[in-house]
């Protein structure tokens, strides 16, 4: 470096609390020691960390080094996120296990910062000695478990927890060749002791992370499974202990949990690397990890750490390295990341008791293998043309079909006012329809795209990669979608009409205020309402299920069947969207002449047959259209599906545009294929709209 | 004529008000009205907009409720009856056709909701229209009716149900002045016909004049005056009465001007204001003599503003229109004249 100039760096991260501040102090220590150089931190949110890589590194926003994780390796490397670290590095410099994983091709991808895995916790207070099989495991657990407390607490529905018992059984997550190889004995033998630890209430229902660590910090479980990151959650005053998972005392083998590597990565094409690979090679130095180890509490990767008594004496620490030596690292490959959601979901219809353990790895195996699936074979672009002009052709006979614009033709003009509009237009709707429209003929993951002409359409509706009633199919997607439809815009149409006559009656006072009030949930935010109603529905903590209680009735885990899962998203969607039926209905209504009410009472009509008769085809001509664009909206009512159900259980109230983002976004970057079903989508919206029109037409005449 | 028609139309009732009174509000908008409709009468509710007139065919038909007294239809108290239990028929100013149906199944509405055999139905429908010409509309809807037809098929709406009484509340006044003269025959004809009991709501007293059998003159909801048209023209009660019936209106002069100006030798005792009739005024070579000030000719007859010594007159007179600027001789009537007292109540 030269004198003056200083070299500015930006690491990406997404630690917080001691690990953060462990990570500051260290980047402090080495601008200390290198005065050229200014490192700039920047803490990435978790839930956003790799999308946000993945969106930024093409683009040459990403930064110039950022801490990622092995598991991802060999996607980010596909697409080209990031490079290989040329400097030579000394493996005996770190603990055995952590560089493997960071080597794809023989080549190295990142500098190990830490290693991570879960082990057992356990209050001091309540276990002594922490069980060493699993038949002491169970044991302790019985002895602990009461009406208010259970033995032990964990995400037992999370894949990548329960992989610990998998390969304790024997089992694993995918083969040698990194295919899936869920649906074996062993497997199915692991759920079913998870399932009964269930049954026995050995272990907490439904456990989310929040949960594990109240359940732990207030004393109502003795044991949890989780991970270092946990030991800033634990509060001060709570004695625990950390040991290795137990032993599994059918096949003798140790509850092996997944590890994954810390590393610092760096990002492709920048032209900091040389600084950028000082400042991870630093970090990774023996000054730098002792700092993260003491004061972030992380189970550093660099070996000479582990030699320093300040860390072999920490009992905890050093139970995290035991258990890393017993741990199976994570697969770097694709077929892992397709594994988490499948696998989760099997998990779950067994441990409610939906299916057996076998029929649901089953499943859980065949929806891998759908995510996986190969993409299309490239196609020939002859076929594909002459077909596109065909449909072109038959495109244009229709439109010759329709009246031409007579008077636009004749004023000239009318364009030069027009264009305005027509340039937004074009570019906020019409380039962004084509592009999507196109990538649908595309094979693309966001960086490699191959033609693969109709292949996607065809594999969506010849339902190729699911079976027919899998949550999975277009056409489960489609019948649910329409069921979905027709049930909202049916129950917006009742209750705006019903509540519209009722603000309209002379005998109601305050009618301003209720027709304000009526109007609020159309005004909030659907998502904010949607979180809402998602919380209103929780098994434990929601008010419906409060309710329920207080009428003496069972409550009800609502998004664990589809009828209960669908009312509650069903709900949701009616509460925001009665308001807007409403509001047309009052102006429709205040449009009908009182005289024609009084007439037909004079004429000996009751007040119903006056509704029935009067007042409804009155106010049907302004609700048609309104009705057409609320099943517009309502079929693609994509964020209260999303959050409210999130398309539990097993994907099954997933309509059809939150599937098209799951292709997208949740199953390995299926642009393309995604991209078909917002094509699909669009189809079916122009002759959903189409046969409305002419509904709608026949009305008028 | 079809018979049905008339024979059903029989059964028709007095409709009899008792002390009926109306408030909005603080607002008192009719008094105490007491007064009965005969069988088969016409009677027409007549006075100025705003009177109240709408608001007592609304308190007849059951639409508005009442806030004092009772209202008897052929001797049944109906003051509680909802407006299908009443068996009477309205007509609307503005019709009030239903949008969405044909002329057929407006006509017919009534009779539905009275779950009428589908034969009778048709057959009073055809007969109805038969009545008023409507034969060729009955497929059309009332977008496509001139404002005529609506009126007329908003009658027979009233019409097919033969209902006790038919009230109608300024149905001609949406009707341009040569349709409306039309139609005011056409209704008159139709209650002569089928002699049923009508009230009929307007505030054009020529409306009133020709069809009533007896005229309600009301004045911000007091009844002013009951009778037949001749007897309200010939003996007005009070001058406001008196103003509001004939065209152009009668000539109110201040009593004294007239003894001090001697138009007259004696004035009755307590006699305030003189109304004199236009009609009453005619031209003689030897009358009082008077500077003809505007003249209005109609054709048939001329009205003739006089000037006479700063007393205005207006004169009708049929024939032989003096030029204006000229002066003439008159004289009047003194039969036809009118006092009022201090509050303009009839001597
Ligand atoms: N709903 C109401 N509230 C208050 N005042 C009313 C209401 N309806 C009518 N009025 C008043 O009652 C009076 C009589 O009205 P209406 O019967 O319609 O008169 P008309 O038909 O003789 O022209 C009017 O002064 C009107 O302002
Ligand atoms: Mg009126």
């Amino acid at each position: 470096m030269t004198l003056g100039l200083v070299l500015h760096l930006v690491v990406w991260h997404a630690y917080h609390g001691a690990e953060e501040s462990a990570f500051e102090h260290a980047t402090l220590a080495f601008e200390t020691a290198n005065p050229g150089v200014s490192v700039e931190l920047v803490a990435v949110p978790f839930g956003a960390y790799s999308y946000k890589l993945e969106a930024a590194i093409p683009h040459g926003n990403g930064p110039d080094l950022f801490v990622g994780k092995s598991n991802g390796l060999q996607e980010w490397i596909d697409r080209g996120l990031i490079d290989a670290i040329d400097a030579e590095v000394d493996p005996s410099q770190f603990v055995s296990g952590t560089l493997p994983p960071l080597i794809h091709h023989q080549r190295l991808y990142g500098v190990p910062l830490a290693f991570k895995s879960v082990a057992l916790f356990y209050r001091r207070d309540r276990i002594t000695k922490p069980p060493r099989t699993t038949d002491e495991l169970v044991a302790i657990a019985e002895r602990e478990h009461a009406a208010d407390r259970c033995g032990l607490a964990y995400e037992a529905a999370s894949l990548s927890y329960h992989a610990a018992w998998l390969h304790g059984f024997g089992g694993r997550i995918l083969d040698d060749n990194n295919q899936p190889a869920l649906d074996s004995a062993e497997a199915a033998r692991s759920i079913e002791f998870v399932r009964m630890l269930a049954n026995r209430h050995l272990i907490a229902e439904e456990a989310t992370g929040q949960l594990v660590t109240d359940l732990f910090n207030r004393g109502e479980c003795a044991m949890a499974i989780s991970g270092p990151w946990f030991l800033s959650d634990i509060e001060a005053d709570v004695r625990f202990g950390v040991a290795s998972l137990p032993i599994v005392s059918s096949t003798g083998k140790p509850a092996a949990p997944l590890s994954e590597i810390e590393a610092l990565m760096l990002p492709a094409r920048s032209k900091t690397h040389a600084a950028a690979l000082n400042f991870a090679l630093f970090l990774s130095g023996k000054d730098a990890a002792r700092l993260r180890a003491l004061e972030g509490r992380q189970t550093v990767a660099t070996a000479a750490t582990w030699q320093l008594d300040e860390i072999k004496n920490d009992p905890v620490l050093t139970a995290f390295y035991d258990q890393f030596k017993l741990a199976v690292p994570m697969s770097q490959s694709r077929a892992l990341q397709a594994s988490w959601e499948p696998g989760q979901r099997a998990l779950r219809r067994v441990l409610r008791g939906d299916v057996d353990a076998k029929r649901a790895l089953a499943g859980a195996q065949a929806e891998i293998v759908a995510t996986l699936r190969p993409a299309p074979p490239p196609a020939a672009k002859l076929p594909f043309a002459i077909s596109l002009f065909a449909l072109g052709l038959a495109l244009l006979w229709w439109r010759q079909r329709a009246q031409p614009e007579v008077a636009f033709r004749s004023q000239p003009v009318a364009y030069v006012y027009l264009a305005p509009a027509a340039v937004a237009m074009g570019v906020l709707v019409f380039v962004p329809f084509v592009v999507g429209a196109a990538m649908s003929l595309f094979d693309y993951d966001g960086v490699h795209a191959t033609f693969v002409g109709w292949g996607n359409f065809g594999n969506i509706l010849r339902a190729r990669d699911t079976s027919l009633f899998s949550p999975l199919s277009f056409y489960f997607a489609l019948l649910v979608t329409a069921l979905w439809t027709v049930a909202n815009v049916a129950l917006h149409v009742a209750i705006g009409v019903a509540l519209a006559l009722l603000l309209r009656s002379p005998l109601l006072r305050l009618r301003g205020v209720y027709r304000a009030l009526l109007i609020v949930p159309w005004a909030v935010p659907n998502y904010i309402t949607a979180l809402i109603w998602k919380g209103l529905f929780h098994k434990q903590f929601g008010a419906i299920n409060a309710l329920l209680k207080v009428c003496h009735l069972e409550p009800i885990s609502w998004f664990a069947h589809f009828w209960t899962a669908f009312a509650a998203n069903l709900a949701t969607n009616v509460w925001l969207g009665f308001p807007f039926m409403m509001v047309v209905t009052l102006g429709a209504l205040s449009r009908i002449p009182r005289e024609l009410e009084e007439a037909a009472a004079l004429d000996g009509a009751s007040a119903w047959m006056r509704l029935r008769h009067i007042v409804l085809p009155l106010i049907r001509p302004a609700l048609l259209p309104a009705v057409l664009i609320g099943a517009v909206w309502t079929f693609n009512m994509f964020n209260v599906v999303f959050l409210v159900s999130g398309g539990e259980p097993d994907g099954s109230t997933d309509i059809l545009v939150s599937q098209a983002y799951r292709w997208a976004f949740q199953r390995g970057h299926q642009y393309g294929y995604a991209a078909a079903y917002a094509v699909l989508i669009f189809l079916l919206l122009v002759a959903q709209t189409a046969f409305g029109r002419r509904m709608s037409q026949k009305q008028a005449t | 004529m079809p018979l049905r028609l008339c024979e059903s139309a029989r059964s028709m009732a007095t409709v009899t008000l008792d002390g009926v009174g109306k408030d909005h509000g603080k607002a008192q908008i009719l008094g105490s009205l007491s007064f009965e409709i005969a069988d088969g009468e016409l009677l027409v509710l007549v006075g100025p907009s705003g009177c109240g007139k709408s608001t007592l065919l609304r308190c007849i038909a059951g639409l508005d409720e009442l806030s004092r007294g009772r209202i008897l239809v052929d001797g049944r108290d109906v003051t509680q009856a909802a407006p299908r239990d009443r068996d009477l028929a309205m007509v609307f100013q503005n019709y009030a056709l239903y949008p969405h149906l044909t002329v057929r199944e407006n006509l017919a509405f009534g009779l539905k909701m009275r779950k009428m055999p589908a034969a009778e139905i048709a057959q009073r429908v055809n007969d109805v229209a038969l009545l008023l010409g409507l034969e060729t509309l009955l497929e059309r809807t009332p977008q496509k009716l001139s404002g005529g037809q609506c009126q007329r098929v908003a009658i027979g709406r009233a019409l097919v149900r033969t209902p006790k009484a038919f009230l109608f509340d300024e149905p001609l006044s949406n009707l341009d002045a040569a349709l409306r003269t039309q139609m005011r025959v056409e209704l008159k004809r139709l209650h002569q016909r089928l002699g049923a009991t009508m009230i009929y709501v307007t505030h054009d007293q020529v409306e009133a004049m020709t069809l009533a059998d007896r005229i309600a003159v009301l004045r911000q909801g007091v009844l002013q005056q009951l009778g037949t048209p001749t007897e309200l023209y010939e003996r007005p009660n009070n001058l406001f009465v008196a103003r509001f019936l004939g065209t152009p209106e009668i000539n109110v002069v201040d009593g004294k001007e007239l003894m001090q100006k001697q138009f007259m030798a004696t004035l009755p005792d307590r006699a305030v204001k003189v109304g004199i009739r236009p009609e009453s005024i005619h031209f003689v070579a030897d009358g009082k003599p008077a500077r003809v000030d505007l003249l209005e000719q109609l054709g048939w007859e001329s009205l003739v503003h006089l000037d006479c010594d700063g007393v205005r007159l207006v004169a009708r007179v049929s024939a032989n229109a003096p030029t204006v600027g000229a002066t003439v001789g008159f004289k009047i009537d003194d039969r036809a004249l009118h006092y009022f007292d201090r509050d303009e109540k009839r001597l």
